[in-house]
């Protein structure tokens, strides 16, 4: 502490507002060891991120175009997805809620989800409810070896059919 | 001679384990019933005597203290349900059926840890309330009421988190509408919701990162605030208390600022010092160092006429306190059983499904708007909540339940306790299968 005080008034000619070696080498060591406390706190953020999950993979294969003959209107529970076929229009559309995430169940008028009361017409539009927005459609295409695969990474507009 | 002090010792061990563990005999004098105070641990988180307004039982009554003895009845029941629980979507809901059938006294357990949760999420509520209608947030409480709010909400996430683990329906859809509603945050949310849930959707990284939140992260934090918060209300002066509650202590033609602004310190002269300030004979205070304490709110001025001994006033109203939330509990426990429902059916939500009750106000407004309802409104009452001390400086109306100056202040907070009790009434008793409106009769 002396010496502080005596390396200070050894400058005579140092006023408050110039910054001293001292005071730049306390301003940059602060930052550098605060800067990396912090940096850490986010790594740690980082940590519980995970890189990869454990759940459903976003592209399955759902079966043969055959097994879903014209008129079908399936719901398959594991994808959460609804099948619907109708000639050689096929279409998968989700079933998850856009409101809250729940499982909407088919009715007689489209869609309906049994948490907080939002309806969809058979297309997957909002017909009531709190849903901010249509169930998505998710993208159909034909696997080499003759299996329908959904992707429900890729939306698709609705009303954009596979022709099967 | 070394026989007869080996024998002395022995006949003496009893009592010189005693004073060694307590360093005094239950006391009988005044003296005694301050020193009791201040040398045992979990005592002296008391002050030695308080203010009488203070255990008047109808001023706080004790909705703190329940809470925190909730909180103490959910560690130890919490623990014990440790020793069975599996935080597995595999083994989670078999395990519930063990306690239910093949452990001892599993369901009363898990009876207690649920309605304690149940009750400690009122208790919390009903605090704040006491809290808020006598106006004892104000100054120099504003941060105490801060560190209150954040309880209640670590109160609520405890037991949000809590109840996934079960894994039976109930569980499994709850949390995917609260994990959903966090989604709607702006900009962040998807991130939280990611986070939260580990995964797409509620699976097992989610009842995973639920358990460690709900059984090391939240306890360990919330027990850290409350120790803070308890410390605060000794620092900040106990409890709130009116302003005649301290004038009869003060001597007449003696008013606060006549103390002195620098402390006027003797050499601390053991305990007997404390003795011979309560004497109300002596003149001019002079005081060891117990600890420095600035402002107006040392408790030297106000000891001699109205404030009594915490030991046996205090302590005693506080075991009472804990007798009686523990007889609560263990009544409850017997009377009614923690629900449990079918298991988790991913591809099935339950019709209507509904989240526990203290959250029903929040799904009966997120169904008018997830973002408005879930996110936009309950983070403005809570930031509204947070700032209360700080936008309401008035002084007056201090430790009164309802008083008269404090009309506005309470007028508001009221309406906005009932229409949150409200809103919970309408989402439990008249929502029914697709969050149709329905009549309870």
């Amino acid at each position: 502490m002396a010496v502080a005080k005596k390396a200070h008034t050894s400058e005579p000619e140092q006023t408050e507002g110039q910054i001293t070696r001292r005071r730049m080498l306390n301003w940059l060591s602060s930052v550098g060891l605060f800067g990396s406390a912090i940096v850490s706190v986010f790594s740690n953020l980082v940590f519980i991120k995970p890189r990869a999950t454990y759940g459903q993979p976003n592209r399955f294969s759902i079966g043969k175009p055959e097994d879903f003959p014209s008129g079908t209107r399936i719901t398959l529970s594991e994808q959460n997805i609804c099948v619907v076929r109708e000639g050689e229009k096929l279409c998968a559309i989700s079933t998850v809620c856009t409101h809250l995430g729940c499982i909407v169940s088919t009715s007689e008028t489209g869609f309906a989800c049994p948490c907080h009361g939002s309806r969809y017409d058979q297309d997957g539009n909002v017909t009531g409810g709190p849903a901010p927005k249509a169930l998505p459609w998710y993208k159909v295409t034909l696997a080499p070896n003759g299996e329908l695969e959904v992707d429900k990474g890729e939306e698709v507009a609705a009303g954009t059919y596979f022709n099967a | 001679m070394a026989k007869k002090s080996y024998f002395s010792a022995l006949t003496e061990l009893p009592a010189n384990l005693w004073h060694s563990i307590f360093r005094n005999p239950l006391p009988s004098s005044d003296l005694g019933r301050s020193q009791t105070s201040f040398t045992n641990f979990f005592l002296h988180i008391h002050p030695v005597k308080v203010n009488k307004h203070t255990i008047k039982p109808w001023f706080t009554m004790g909705l703190g203290l329940i809470t925190f003895f909730l909180f103490v009845i959910l560690i130890v029941t919490g623990v014990l349900l440790m020793f069975y629980y599996v935080p597995s979507t595999e083994q989670a809901y078999n395990r519930m059926l063990d306690l239910r059938s093949s452990v001892a006294f599993g369901t009363f357990l898990r009876n207690m840890h649920r309605w304690a949760a149940h009750g400690m999420v009122a208790a919390v509520f009903l605090h704040m309330c006491r809290v808020f209608f006598t106006g004892s947030y104000k100054k120099p409480r504003e941060f105490n009421w801060v560190l209150g709010i954040v309880l209640f909400l670590l109160t609520l996430f405890s037991s949000f988190t809590g109840y996934l683990l079960p894994w039976d329906q109930l569980a499994f859809w709850a949390i995917t509408v609260g994990a959903a509603i966090a989604g709607y945050a702006p900009l962040v949310g998807k991130e939280i919701q990611f986070l939260l849930l580990g995964d797409t959707s509620v699976g097992q990284e989610a009842l995973l990162r639920f358990y460690v939140l709900h059984i090391a992260v939240l306890p360990l934090v919330m027990t850290m605030l409350i120790a803070v918060h308890f410390w605060r209300i000794r620092k900040d002066g106990g409890l709130s208390r009116p302003e005649e509650a301290d004038a009869a202590s003060q001597p007449p033609g003696e008013s606060l600022e006549a103390w002195p602004t620098e402390l006027d310190v003797a050499p601390a002269q053991s305990a007997v010092a404390v003795q011979t300030v309560a004497a109300p004979a002596i003149e001019k205070k002079r005081y060891g160092i117990q600890g420095l304490v600035r402002g107006p709110f040392t408790k030297v001025g106000n000891v001699p006429e109205n404030s009594v001994f915490s030991w046996p006033n205090l302590f005693m109203a506080e075991l009472f306190v804990f007798v009686l939330t523990l007889a609560g509990v263990l009544v409850m426990s017997l009377l009614f059983n923690a629900p449990l429902e079918e298991p988790v059916n991913i591809a099935h939500p339950p019709n209507p499904a509904k989240a526990p009750w203290y959250f029903l106000g929040l799904q009966e407004m997120v169904s008018y708007s997830a973002f408005w309802g879930g996110v936009g409104i309950p983070t403005l009452e809570v930031l509204i909540l947070l700032l209360v001390p700080y936008l309401d400086r008035g002084t007056k109306g201090v430790g009164k339940w309802f008083a008269k100056e404090r009309l506005l202040a309470n007028t508001l907070f009221l309406t906005f306790v009932i229409v949150n009790i409200g809103l919970i009434i309408i989402g439990t008793f008249f929502r029914g299968p697709n969050w149709a409106f329905v009549s309870p009769w």
